[in-house]
């Protein structure tokens, strides 16, 4: 208990001490800005007291000077090593901001900037530990700073302003460059580390105190651009640090060799590419012996004729709600599993992970959408197809691993999938009560579809026809199997070797390449919560009116749903698809817990993280990392583009 | 982990999106009682049925789970969770994952470590910014806006090798040309720690935070803020004593987006803290458990059930908020 006690909190320290240290700085930054209007000189002496401890942490923080830190020290006593510099420049920073916040006069004013500052250079200088005094190089000083001066000044010029100003700090820049990062430090003296010192510091001090101290509606200006920053920059700050900074330096690993040590160029993105885990098309032949390919061809013929049909009367081939969309679109969506299941990868992989669970997720949630909107307990209905958004990835993969458990076909299935499986063959090939009634009902159904079928082929209405007939093949062909008139039965059965009927589960997570369509379904089963959620509340912003209107010309339901519904919630439908797609290309929980890439269901995310993190191999990593990012490309610039169309 | 639409975006307004507001179903087909009538009426009670079949399917693994979970390692694995018996019924499963050797309660700590300071302080610091962003006047306001809400969509294993180095040494800037290091963040040994992943969790959660603050505050009326201009205020006073208590929904939302969010990740915390015992969330036990070759196979129901507890009760407390803040326009993942 007393673990559980101190672990909570310390949680709760960790919240209150962060919580409050950056409502802190924040405040703190307020009221430090609260006092350009009210007080001009309390103003410069923070910000310089300030401004000079920020440059005491970066020095005492890289052991520049002595003192800086002692291997013994603990605790309070090694944070006063660190500190005690940052505190003591912040302090006299302090005092030469408070003088030349009280001073108007030029000449003092240039006498307090640089004398002020300069000695403040000269006693951190002479804190310089030996390890770092430059040896200074009068070529390398004079070139740097004149050279970092010349574009200092350039870009003030840029910037419409007088260039000394640009030039001064471009100066000073180029001499701390000069001095202390061009040659080689610890072989210097201490003469020379003052001087290194004062003149970028006195060079600082001259910069400001050119400047006039501002009168009213400047300060007013100061005020309001200081809100802009206070109130964004810590945000920005953050996020530059944790996300932009990282991506830079990923795509940066990602031309390195494994262990960042040497250029290598493309050869990561190479060594991807031709990788044939990645990218397999040693197979590819064998789509044209698969039936996917061959059902899905016939398909999109039975689309090219009926479209030609409907041309010939609306003048279009394919429309919203048309009779050649559905075999257009399930011939389409066969012939693309075709290819991936012959041509096979990680790459290929993802690719399929976003076709399935896009289309799926979407079309599902817009039908529990449409079939709950106005239901009765619609509200129930649909918590309860939203409530796998809030469980994690990984409890879903434990609780679809229980969904799909194979066991020997001696014993019990215990997973739901091979129960209904193994249970189906049992009904299909047994011959009791169970087997007559189903295959009764079923050929009851299939004879009513067939009715629909006829009755719309006497009418000649034969786009109506489509559906019941698509229906009346598959339920035929199950019937014919199911009977056993043609085929040995459905379901999860096999006759053994002693000619006795046993069950035949399917081992869903690892028979290949259908178990990439069985991991796809645990993110279907929790993203369509979310595409129901979304579209159902477009569907209910769709003016009653229209609806109320087109019923009253005559429409039905049908056609009110193709003609009026979906072409107004069709951003988003957009919106949605494009969500799903950054999510599936970044999926990896799933896989990593059910297969870990084994069995050809590894993906990009996945094999990132075995190539970075387990290979220790960042250059690959970063590439694969790259790789994911580049793909979602094409979606953050559609974003942006909408945020702007909107933004104006 | 981005979609950007202001199609539904109405702060205030929306009553309860999980609602029916207007059903419009024919209510047709209701009289007679002949036998062509009774056909009619059971085809007109097609779609309700479709509609709680798939409310069933969906809802059937988490019921297996959910019983599976109450039931000793041999009836697991001897038959379904349809047969089971009420007699079998057992806490074995609970008391053992609680047990101090299987490290789970420890995990669930751990998971409450890195869950709350990762909610509580991106909205301490994307407050301010979506203030800043919606109100205050200044230069480059809208490309920085825009920039920031792309990165929504950028993932974040591009960010992942970085950030652990970042954790295991801290940050150090080599200077191009005349090969100098300087460091600009030293190293606290982070790596490994929950620190470490709820740091990494504010970073990736800022971007989401002020898209999703700013659309709010941006639609307040414009009226409050000059009636207490007027009054003097400057942004300070008005962003805390006008704003903040305004914008309690939207905190609201985006709290539980991230909340969920930080209980469920998997991979930063697998990445940042994944071989120590001490800080790694219930997400990795269940998997590591998950990859024991089956030994500890029963456990994994009674586990997870845990696991998804915390979550489901957030979510079915404040699913109002959850729907609006998804609503708002955007989904991170």
């Amino acid at each position: 208990m007393g673990e559980t006690l101190s672990k909570l909190l310390s949680t709760v320290i960790t919240v209150l001490v962060a919580v409050g240290a950056s409502a802190g700085i924040w405040i703190g930054a307020n009221l430090v800005f609260n006092q350009v209007k009210q007080n001009w000189r309390t103003f410069t002496a923070l910000v310089f007291g300030l401004s000079g401890f920020f440059v005491g942490i970066l020095i005492s923080g890289n052991r520049v000077t002595r003192y800086s830190s002692d291997p013994d020290a603990e605790g309070i006593v090694k944070f006063g090593y660190w500190v005690w510099l940052p505190l003591l420049i912040g302090v006299c920073a302090a005092v030469v901001g408070l003088l030349l916040g009280a001073v108007e006069d030029p000449p003092r004013r240039f006498a307090i900037g640089v004398g002020g500052l300069g000695a403040l250079g000269a006693l951190v200088g002479s804190f310089v530990r030996a390890e770092y005094r430059p040896e200074l190089d009068a070529a390398a000083l004079i070139g740097w700073t004149a050279g970092v001066a010349v574009v200092g000044a350039g870009v003030s010029v840029l910037r419409k302003r007088p260039p000394h100003g640009g030039a001064l700090i471009g100066g000073t820049i180029g001499w701390v460059l000069g001095a202390w990062g061009a040659p080689e430090l610890g072989d210097g003296n201490a003469a020379w580390t003052v001087v290194a010192m004062i003149v970028p510091a006195a060079l600082v001090g001259l910069r400001i105190a050119m400047g006039a101290t501002p009168d009213a509606s400047g300060r007013a200006a100061i005020d309001q651009k200081s809100r802009a920053v206070i109130f964004v920059g810590p945000a920005l700050l953050f996020i530059f640090a944790m996300l932009v900074v990282p991506a830079l330096r990923t795509l940066l690993l990602s031309i390195k060799d494994r262990d960042s040590s040497d250029y290598v160029w493309f050869d990561n993105y190479r060594a991807i590419f031709q990788d044939p885990k990645s990218w397999d098309t040693s197979l590819w032949t064998d789509m044209f012996t698969s039936r996917l390919f061959y059902t899905g061809l016939v398909l999109l013929g039975l689309a090219l004729f009926l479209g030609l049909r409907s041309r010939r009367r609306t003048g279009r081939m394919v429309e919203l709600g048309s009779p050649s969309m559905g075999p257009l679109l399930f011939g389409g969506l066969l012939l693309s599993f075709a290819v991936f299941t012959t041509v096979r990868g990680t790459i290929v992989n993802n690719l399929w992970w976003v076709v399935v669970v896009t289309l799926f997720s979407t079309s599902i949630g817009l039908a529990i959408a449409v079939l709950a909107d106005g239901a009765k307990f619609e509200k129930i209905a649909k918590s309860l197809v939203f409530m796998p958004m809030a469980i994690s990835l990984v409890g879903a993969s434990v609780i679809w691993r229980f969904m799909y458990v194979a066991r020997d076909s001696s014993k019990e299935q215990t997973g739901v999938m091979n129960a209904l499986w193994v249970g189906l063959g049992k009904l299909s090939t047994g011959s009791g009560v169970a087997n007559i009634v189903f295959g009764v009902v079923l050929t009851a159904a299939f004879v009513g579809v067939m009715a629909l079928l006829a009755n719309a082929l006497a009418k000649r209405e034969y786009p109506r026809a489509v559906i019941p007939g698509l229906i009346a093949v598959l339920l035929g062909w199950f019937l014919l199997r199911y009977w056993q008139i043609y085929g040995g039965g459905v379901g999860g059965q096999r006759t053994n070797a002693g000619g006795r009927t046993v069950g035949d589960p399917i081992n869903f997570i690892q028979d290949g390449p259908f178990n990439n369509m069985w991991l796809m379904v645990v993110l279907i089963w929790i993203q369509t919560g979310f595409a129901m959620v979304i579209l159902s509340a477009a569907i209910k912003a769709v003016p009653t009116e229209y609806i109320e209107a087109a019923k009253v010309d005559g429409a039905t339901d049908g056609q009110v749903f193709w003609r009026i519904t979906l072409p107004s919630i069709s951003t988003t439908i957009g919106v949605v698809v494009t969500t799903l797609i950054v999510l599936v290309m970044k999926v990896y929980d799933i896989v990593q817990v059910l297969t870990n890439g084994n069995f050809g269901t590894e993906v990009l995310a996945n094999n990132m993280y075995r190539e970075a993190f387990l290979n220790q191999d960042f250059g690959l990593g970063a590439a694969l990392a790259i790789l994911i990012f580049v793909s979602v490309l094409p979606v953050m610039v559609m974003n942006i583009r909408r945020m702007q169309q909107e933004e104006a | 982990m981005s979609n950007i639409t202001t199609v539904e975006t109405d702060p205030g307004g929306i009553a309860d999106p999980m609602a029916g507001e207007h059903g419009r179903s024919g209510t047709g087909g209701d009289g007679g009682s002949g036998p062509i009538d009774r056909v009619y009426r059971l085809l007109k009670g097609i779609p309700t049925w479709m509609l709680w079949l798939i409310v069933a399917i969906w809802s059937l693994p988490t019921v297996g789970l959910f019983i599976n979970g109450f039931r000793e390692r041999d009836a697991q694995r001897s038959t379904g969770f349809w047969k089971t018996q009420p007699s079998e019924g057992t806490f074995d499963n609970y008391q053992t994952i609680f047990q101090s050797n299987q490290g789970f309660g420890k995990s669930l700590l751990n998971s409450v470590a890195i869950a709350v300071p990762a909610t509580i302080i991106p909205i301490a610091i994307a407050a301010f910014a979506a203030y800043g962003f919606a109100w205050i006047d200044f230069k480059g306001r809208k490309p920085l806006f825009i920039a920031t809400v792309a990165l929504l969509a950028v993932p974040l294993q591009v960010a992942l090798i970085p950030l652990l180095q970042l954790w295991i040494s801290g940050a150090h800037l080599t200077l191009p040309f005349i090969d100098k290091t300087i460091t600009l963040i030293p190293d606290f040994d982070l790596v490994n720690t929950t620190t470490a992943v709820w740091l990494t969790h504010t970073g990736f959660g800022l971007p989401f935070a002020i898209f999703l603050i700013h659309n709010y505050i941006a639609a307040l009326p414009r009226d409050v803020f000059e009636a207490a201009r007027i009054d003097g205020a400057d942004h300070f006073t008005i962003f805390w004593r006008l704003v903040l208590p305004l914008s309690i929904p939207v905190l609201a939302a985006f709290a539980i987006f991230q909340f969920l969010w930080t209980w469920n990740d998997f991979l930063i915390a697998l990445t940042m803290a994944g071989t120590n015992p001490d800080a790694r969330p219930t997400t990795i036990l269940i998997a590591n458990l998950a990859g024991d070759f089956g030994r500890n196979e029963h456990l994994l129901p009674a586990a997870a059930f845990v696991q998804s507890f915390i979550p489901l009760c957030v979510f079915f407390a404040l699913q109002r908020y959850f729907v609006r803040g998804m609503l708002a326009g955007a989904v991170k993942g």
